[in-house]
């Protein structure tokens, strides 16, 4: 599957938020207002999902969907 | 102390959601006591209670929010919204910094937490939701209110085991009297129908193990009387001062006028078997809204169908209105919907405004021989009644004792 699309997938289950609220290029905070309990939660399931291991401070609150798609396939590839 | 005017009144309990349909189902003398099917609870003594199915259905909460809160604080939210809009308020007309929120719960978030619990030991520490520590706290339904809302005024969450919500719903009185808040959503919300809550219940002792027939199970004051049965549920009330109510040109449902609290100091679980400290409680409460024994027309009753509590309750009562106490119109209406604990003095106050409001005493069902004569129990079925003051008791576990004075506007 879609680096993107996976991260995508993994977010909304999680978070219970509308996929289009999502957006490649905002970040989670202006996006969809994500908070710091989130951000803990949504570190471990992409870690889960792609098997990498993650630091809170390579994806942030600032981060978008493609800032993380990158530190992701920098792990995978 | 000045009154404080009641304008807005949000109820979320067995018996209904919404003040219509609660009214309707107290006024009938239905029961909504019954076998707990949430969970298996057939090695309990106790398994009965006062459930809610259908919370749901009333619930503007998102998913992304219910994952992260216990039942209790999805009450408080849906009975803070019925309020509000019963109230006329649209809160993002108001100064945040001027709205407090004053809630009263004595056990906590319960369901949350077991499960999270179960999985900290099966799954380990990574097995535990991040929202656990902020689900489970009895003073997260006041966080929660808070950020739906965006309030930010000075509140309280106040945990005095039954008198919770009285002492909040009085706390808030106080704090509005000194024109420290422009409005004060006081009440409170209780979940305790959850495996680990109901052993709690069960091992404290006062619940009916009459499992065999549920709606005839909570007797408050009958002589075959055999504890109280839990319910779950939230009351909240939206409060301000009369001036401001009379501004906004608001439907003002009642006056609190009237507020104390004493403890016995006795014993860790019972309450003084005289009632002493209960008696000083109600006179203090009558001295503090300017009434005599003789204003009140109806006393709202603790009831918790424990013979030291229920009779110690009509010697501190007789203590007070002496042989007057034998007319004025006394009821239980819990005994419908269960012992909503934490958030019984709130619901005892919504029932009250509403009986004044239809000038109907609501009955104490199940209530056919009283075990200590002394009042004017109103028994099996509603009657109808004028009441312009009202006297609203709770009590908690230890003896903490907590009346509040309700007036009609």
């Amino acid at each position: 599957m879609d680096t993107k699309l996976k991260i995508k997938e993994v977010l909304v289950d999680l978070l219970k938020v509308k996929p289009e609220e999502l957006k490649d290029d905002l970040s989670l905070q202006d996006s969809i207002g994500v908070d710091s309990t989130e951000m803990v939660e949504s570190v471990i399931a992409l870690e889960k999902a792609f098997g990498v291991k993650l630091s809170p401070k390579e994806i942030t609150k600032s981060s978008n969907i493609n800032d993380i798609e990158k530190v992701i396939l920098s792990k995978t590839s | 102390m000045d009154k404080v005017a009641v304008t807005g009144i949000g109820i979320v309990s067995p018996s209904g959601i919404g003040k219509r349909q609660f009214w309707a189902n107290i006024k009938s003398g239905r029961s909504f006591v019954k076998e707990i099917t949430r969970f298996d609870s057939s090695k309990y003594p106790s398994r009965i209670a006062g459930q809610i199915d259908d919370l749901e259905k009333y619930s503007h909460i998102s998913e992304r929010l219910m994952k992260k809160i216990d039942t209790f604080s999805h009450m408080a939210l849906i009975a803070s919204e019925l309020a509000l809009q019963d109230a006329g308020i649209d809160i993002k007309n108001e100064d945040p910094n001027l709205v407090g929120i004053f809630l009263g719960n004595a056990i906590g978030g319960w369901l949350y937490a077991e499960t999270e619990l179960r999985d900290l030991y099966i799954e380990g520490r990574e097995g535990v939701s991040p929202y656990m520590a902020s689900a489970w706290f009895p003073a997260a339904p006041q966080g929660q209110v808070s950020i739906y809302y965006g309030i930010k005024g000075f509140s309280k969450t106040v945990v005095a085991d039954r008198a919770s919500s009285s002492m909040a719903l009085g706390y808030a009185r106080k704090v509005l009297a000194k024109n420290k808040l422009n409005m004060i959503l006081a009440g409170g919300m209780e979940a305790p129908v959850t495996p680990y809550a109901l052993l709690c219940c069960n091992t404290y002792g006062a619940l009916s193990k009459n499992n065999s027939d549920p709606k005839s199970a909570y007797r408050p004051f009958d002589q075959n009387r055999s504890g109280c049965v839990i319910g779950e549920g939230s009351g909240v009330v939206v409060m301000e001062s009369i001036e401001r109510a009379k501004s906004r040109k608001a439907n003002i449902l009642a006056l609190i006028s009237g507020y104390a609290t004493t403890c016995d100091g006795v014993d860790r679980i019972n309450c003084d078997s005289k009632g002493l400290e209960l008696s000083r409680a109600i006179k203090e409460a009558l001295s503090d809204a300017k009434a005599s024994p003789s204003d009140i027309d109806y006393i709202s009753l603790d009831g918790l169908a424990v013979d030291l509590w229920d009779n110690s309750e009509v010697e501190a009562i007789r203590n007070v209105f002496g042989k007057n106490a034998e007319s004025i119109p006394a009821s239980c209406p819990k005994s419908m919907f269960g012992n909503l604990l934490g958030a019984s003095g709130a619901v005892d106050l919504v029932t009250t405004i509403l009986a004044m409001e239809n000038n109907l005493v609501p009955p104490t069902i199940n209530l056919d021989v009283p075990a200590k004569q002394g009042l004017n129990y109103i028994g099996k079925e509603a009657r109808e009644h004028k009441i312009n003051k009202a006297l609203v008791i709770s009590r908690g576990r230890g003896g903490i004792n907590a009346v509040l004075v309700v007036e009609k506007a």
